[in-house]
């Protein structure tokens, strides 16, 4: 994987939502953390697949919890963002200050 | 009467769907969904938590089938093929050897016509599991992604029945009964993959109390 490698957009959001919610991170909180932000539905599967992806990507790591009743048995899966997850949100969000820098959006594209 | 139990039970169906396609991330995925699911149901009411639930599956299927074909297209592609010689090389064997043997005692069927009709419908039946036999094999071929290999398979199928459809309308009278048939293989194929799956599924989770004890 190359150092110069950018993120996706909801790959973006997705570690954007995974530092924010530090040790309580699962597919659950990820999910509604999204939805309550940026204000459109996001199904799981979404959040699964592109966690999956960051994963195989060396940007998150993930564990199991245990399993917990409400949940039929079934145990929580933990993210959290790695050292090489961080260095990549960081140079994703660079690039994207660089390139929106001297411009003004609202007035000049709304 | 409603127990609690039956309260906060989310549609069969969906889950059996999310099931089928949703592999490595069954457990989460389906413990995530439940979660929200009984949350929802108490503060919204079950027809709504009901409607999300829904709403919820049919976008994690898509999203899932989406990214388990872009995640490895090659070997998909290499399932699907491999399915499509199996179906058209050697499923239809047994189907040739009854009719050879049909046709070679043609005499001994004029006077048992009844056992004649029987055979048939038995080459008619074998005819399904030769289709759903093919959709086990790739199903088997293409672990992990046991759905899409097969429901991939099954909508190549249906494009050249519906090609063949047109030729045949343009051509020659249409046999309905071979419409229908041809319609039955790209069924027959994604069942065998649903069972090969659900067998996976099963064992997957049956593995799952083993891992939690070393945890």
């Amino acid at each position: 994987m190359s150092s110069r490698d950018y993120l996706g957009e909801f790959e973006h959001i997705i570690v954007l939502a995974l530092l924010r919610l530090e040790d309580r991170a699962y597919g659950v909180t990820v999910r509604q953390e999204i939805e309550i932000r940026t204000k459109r539905e996001v199904s799981i599967g979404a959040v699964y697949a592109t966690l999956d992806r960051l994963e195989s990507k060396g940007y998150v790591k993930s564990h199991l919890g245990d399993p917990t009743p409400e949940r039929g048995g079934r145990s929580k899966r933990f993210f959290r963002v790695t050292a090489k997850g961080v260095a990549a949100v960081n140079r994703t969000q660079r690039a994207l200050v660089s390139m929106t820098e001297g411009l003004d959006l609202i007035r000049s594209y709304s | 009467m409603t127990s609690q139990a039956d309260f906060v039970r989310p549609p069969r169906i969906a889950i059996w769907l999310v099931k089928l396609f949703a592999s490595a991330e069954e457990e989460s995925i389906l413990g995530d969904l439940l979660e929200e699911y009984s949350n929802l149901a108490l503060k919204s009411g079950v027809a709504f938590a009901r409607r999300w639930y829904w709403r919820q599956a049919v976008k994690t299927i898509a999203h899932l089938g989406g990214t388990g074909f872009r995640g490895a297209p090659w070997s998909t592609a290499a399932a699907v093929i491999g399915g499509f010689l199996l179906l058209r090389f050697v499923s239809r064997l047994p189907e040739k050897i009854l009719s050879a043997v049909t046709d070679r005692y043609l005499a001994f069927w004029s006077t048992h016509f009844k056992a004649y009709i029987w055979m048939l419908n038995g080459m008619s039946i074998e005819h399904l599991i030769g289709a759903m036999f093919v959709g086990y094999v790739v199903a088997l071929a293409a672990k992990g992604r046991e759905m899409i290999a097969t429901m991939t398979l099954a909508l190549v199928l249906c494009a050249l029945i519906g090609a063949a459809f047109v030729w045949v309308a343009t051509h020659r009278p249409m046999d309905v009964t071979w419409m229908l048939w041809s319609c039955a293989d790209p069924f027959a194929i994604v069942i065998g993959g649903a069972i090969v799956r659900m067998r996976r599924s099963a064992a997957a989770t049956l593995r799952l109390p083993v891992r939690n004890l070393h945890r």
